[in-house]
């Protein structure tokens, strides 16, 4: 047992802290909600040097290889400083696709690429038939056709709730390439260029601000050579990401939880009403001891996770609880901050708030909602073993009728014997 | 960052399993069995085995070989207290094991640690925890029992209530006040008092699905000076550094946890209109948020388990919300599952017709009675005000607004 970070990650958290302070201030924050692309190549290039691109890539690939622990910490200060930048697309969902699945020539070529800055990649997946529910994330939802014609395989379809998409250099567009006996036969994984003849990128308008897209394949050409991991069997490796995705989401919201707590916190303790600081009504004591709450638990519920998916055990209980409880607790925890802060909390000029909680949406239906995981975990649990039998000998003095049990002790065996004469004597009466 | 245990602390955990299994008796079940109000057999039987059990030394294996204990350290009674928490009993003796031992250990006396720590270690003695009183709730410190010293003897008057405990008791651990002080805490001290010292009446007091706690009338009662515990009129401020071994509890959890694959299983051998439980979306969702909270509880609990075997490396956190999932836990669980079971819900253990043999029932009342320690609201103020620093109104001013809050006289 040991719930503290490494000196190095520690270090590593120090160092991200004051850099995001310094390069990603909360004016920032808002100018990239209003701009059109809202992405700064400038503060991209700098995330490149700092090594946070290819942190958790091996060294071969230009990477630093950090291990997953390492990541959900940066994640956790990005999320704190609410970074608009589309790390987790590039670097965590389509970056280890290619690690986990990709050729050696792929990883050769595209890592070192995305480890410098050089190129932004998007994870096409969810369509619009599938995103009522957690199907998005299912490959039951994967319908977007990729057929096979000549050398080149063509793709038809749309998908939506696309990230980073519209400043994407590459789509890893994830297609139905056969109808196998099962949804998860029959899905492949294609790095599509984003600048090929019939892709069209359109810009959502969503709650957050933040650039989701419809992507529209429109007879799309790729190449057999684009085809990341086997023909078919990309559901595999794509699983196993998007759950990595999933609880890296969790450390981002823990980072932007805390961040909320503090807000909020510093707000109950110098605004003042009625001559004094609000802090001191227990009311809004109770909004902040649940903000606690909120984020301990889901900080350490995400750490469980991480900290089993950086050793490489089983975990798959682990990530649904961190991502079913930490998307609504997130909610709730901002939720909280707006009690709180109350008219300055929903003021969208200067406020951070509304920044944190509009995002907090975002991160909660990404990559499956708590709906979704709360499934997943309920078909783990109910595999749990019943608890095991005692073997001491039976004693056979545990199943006398309550009524009949003589308590030893003087005090309680006056109580019995009072309700016990009080019984009998009602029943005289009657008679 | 590691979540995971040694080695030898699985070994550990493995040896305590199996010796808990193997002496539970067959047909004893932990949420049907009231615990409260025991026969002479049944009181018999928790005695043998919690000696049983201070001979292997499972009772305290956080102490040292010198106290009776097993020279582990905090990690270790953890994972002994999960795994005792797991099987749903309940030492007679918890209040000694987790409140006033620890107290004596940090704040007795070489001859108090001499004499009083080997019995709570072997499970000879049963300790109570006298504090709360009438007039002492939330408001710990507003103790009315008064202890005079006269020659050698502190002389005790006053009235102890709530005070839980399975058999009949060896020693009480009082808050008495020693003097008249502004502010009222510090005035209190500890008294290691002999259960069967002269002038002490004991009263039982029925309460919802705790089946028994106690009303303690202390008249006159002579209490040797040197059972005084720790510093005179500190006594306040040592038991609530006591009460910090008894609210990082790993057992907590543990037990819940035991229910809830229990009602697993009820929901898959149960039918509702010719479905099964289980398969009914929301009992899935329901089941499934019960899981995710008591895997939190367990996280916070061994966090601040974590905190402790560290102490002296780390900062103080000033909070611990081991307590504040717990009972926010124990009070939505038991209404969650019943909701689940409809009208059938209400039966008691033992009814015709019972289903999941009512324990359901059981908890639902044992819900009303989980303030022992702060009610969950006092739990709020500590985090607020401790953890994070929020104002509250200096309590010199209390009188002051009780106050102006009567009304005025004509």
């Amino acid at each position: 047992m040991d719930f503290s970070l490494t000196e190095a990650q520690e270090k590593l958290r120090k160092e991200a802290r004051a850099f995001l302070e310094k390069e990603c201030p909360e004016r920032l924050v808002r100018e990239m909600e209003e701009d059109d692309e809202g992405f700064s190549p400038e503060l991209w290039g700098k995330l490149a040097k700092m090594g946070w691109l290819g942190l958790a890539y091996p060294e071969e690939f230009g990477g630093k290889g950090g291990s997953f622990i390492d990541l959900a910490v940066i994640c956790e200060e990005m999320g704190r400083a609410m970074l608009p930048a589309p790390y987790l697309s590039t670097v965590v969902l389509c970056g280890l696709t290619i690690l986990e699945a990709g050729s050696m020539k792929q990883k050769t070529e595209l890592l070192p690429k995305i480890a410098n800055g050089e190129r932004v990649l998007s994870l096409a997946m969810t369509e619009p038939e599938s995103s009522w529910d957690g199907t998005a994330w299912k490959p039951e939802g994967i319908t977007v056709r990729a057929t096979p014609s000549g050398k080149d395989y063509v793709i038809n379809g749309t998908k939506l709730f696309v990230h980073d998409a519209h400043i994407a250099d590459y789509l890893l567009c994830v297609a139905r390439t056969r109808e196998g006996k099962k949804p998860d036969d029959g899905i492949t994984l294609f790095l599509v260029d984003a600048k090929s003849p019939g892709i069209s990128v359109e810009i959502l308008d969503t709650t957050a601000g933040d650039k989701q897209s419809e992507v529209t394949f429109k007879k799309v050409k790729v190449s057999k050579e684009s085809i990341i991991g086997t023909l078919h069997k990309g559901w595999a490796p794509l699983e196993k990401i998007i759950k990595k995705g999933a609880v890296l989401l969790c450390a981002d919201m823990v980072g932007a939880g805390q961040r909320v707590l503090e807000i909020t916190v510093d707000h109950a303790k110098t605004r003042v009403q009625f001559d004094m600081p609000i802090g001191i009504n227990q009311y809004v004591q109770d909004h902040c001891a649940f903000l606690v709450s909120e984020v301990d638990s889901s900080r350490w519920l995400t750490y469980q996770a991480v900290w089993k998916m950086s050793e490489d055990l089983p975990c798959e209980t682990e990530i649904a609880m961190a991502k079913a409880w930490t998307s609504d607790s997130h909610e709730r925890a901002c939720w909280r901050g707006h009690q709180v802060l109350a008219g300055v909390g929903y003021e969208v000029d200067r406020g951070v708030l509304p920044l944190f909680s509009r995002r907090g949406k975002a991160k909660q239906l990404h990559l499956g909602d708590s709906d979704f995981y709360l499934e997943k975990l309920m078909q783990e649990i109910e595999q749990w073993p019943p608890p095991e039998k005692f073997r001491g000998k039976p004693l056979g003095i545990f199943d006398i009728p309550r009524g009949k049990q003589v308590p030893s002790w003087q005090p309680w065996k006056e109580r019995w014997e009072e309700i016990e004469k009080r019984k009998k004597e009602r029943k005289k009466k009657k008679k | 960052m590691d979540f995971g245990f040694t080695e030898k602390q699985e070994k550990l955990r493995k040896a305590a399993r199996e010796f808990f299994l193997n002496e539970m008796p067959e047909d004893f079940d932990p949420d049907v069995e009231t615990m409260f109000s025991l026969t002479k057999e049944q009181t018999a039987f928790w005695m043998k085995f919690q000696k049983k059990a201070g001979k292997k030394g499972y009772l305290t294996p956080g102490w040292s070989k010198e106290t009776g204990g097993l020279g582990y350290g905090p990690i270790e009674q953890g994972i002994v207290e999960e795994e005792w928490g797991f099987t749903g009993g309940r030492w007679p003796n918890a209040s000694g094991l987790h409140i006033a031992g620890p107290a004596v250990q940090v704040f007795g006396t070489e001859e108090q640690k001499k004499k009083f720590l080997p019995g709570i270690a072997q499970g000879t003695a049963i300790w109570n925890q006298a504090f709360t009183e009438p007039d002492a709730g939330s408001d710990e410190a507003n103790q009315k029992t008064t202890a005079v010293l006269k020659g050698n003897y502190y002389v005790l008057n006053g009235q102890k209530t709530f005070i839980t405990t399975l058999i009949k008791p060896d020693y009480l651990y009082t808050l008495a006040r020693t003097a008249e002080t502004e502010p009222k805490h510090q005035g209190i001290s500890l008294f290691l008092v002999p259960a069967d010292a002269p002038g002490i009446t004991y009263q039982a007091q029925g309460t919802m699905g705790f089946g028994t706690q106690l009303n303690i009338y202390y008249k006159n009662v002579k209490v040797p000076k040197e059972n005084l515990l720790g510093e005179l009129n500190r006594g306040f401020y040592h038991a609530m550094a006591a009460f910090e071994f008894e609210r990082s509890g790993t057992g907590n959890p543990a037990n819940a946890k035991r229910r809830l694959t229990e009602f697993i299983q009820f929901c898959k051998k149960t039918k509702r209109n010719g479905k099964p439980l289980i398969k009914d979306t929301d009992v899935r969702k329901t089941v499934a948020k019960m899981a995710i909270d008591i895997e939190i509880q367990r996280l916070i609990a061994w966090e601040a388990v974590w905190r402790h075997s560290q102490k002296g490396q780390l900062p103080p956190k000033g909070y611990d919300l081991s307590g504040f999932f717990n009972k926010i836990n124990s009070t939505q669980h038991p209404e969650t599952m019943m909701h689940i079971m409809g009208l059938y819900g209400q039966l008691r253990s033992g009814a015709k017709w019972a289903k999941f043999a009512g324990k359901i029932e059981r908890r639902w009342q044992v819900a009303r009675s989980v303030h022992p320690a702060g009610t969950l609201e006092v739990n709020k103020i500590v985090v607020a005000g401790r953890g994070l620093g929020l104002p509250r109104i200096p309590a010199r001013f209390n009188k002051m607004i009780a106050e102006s809050l009567q009304p005025k006289k004509k």
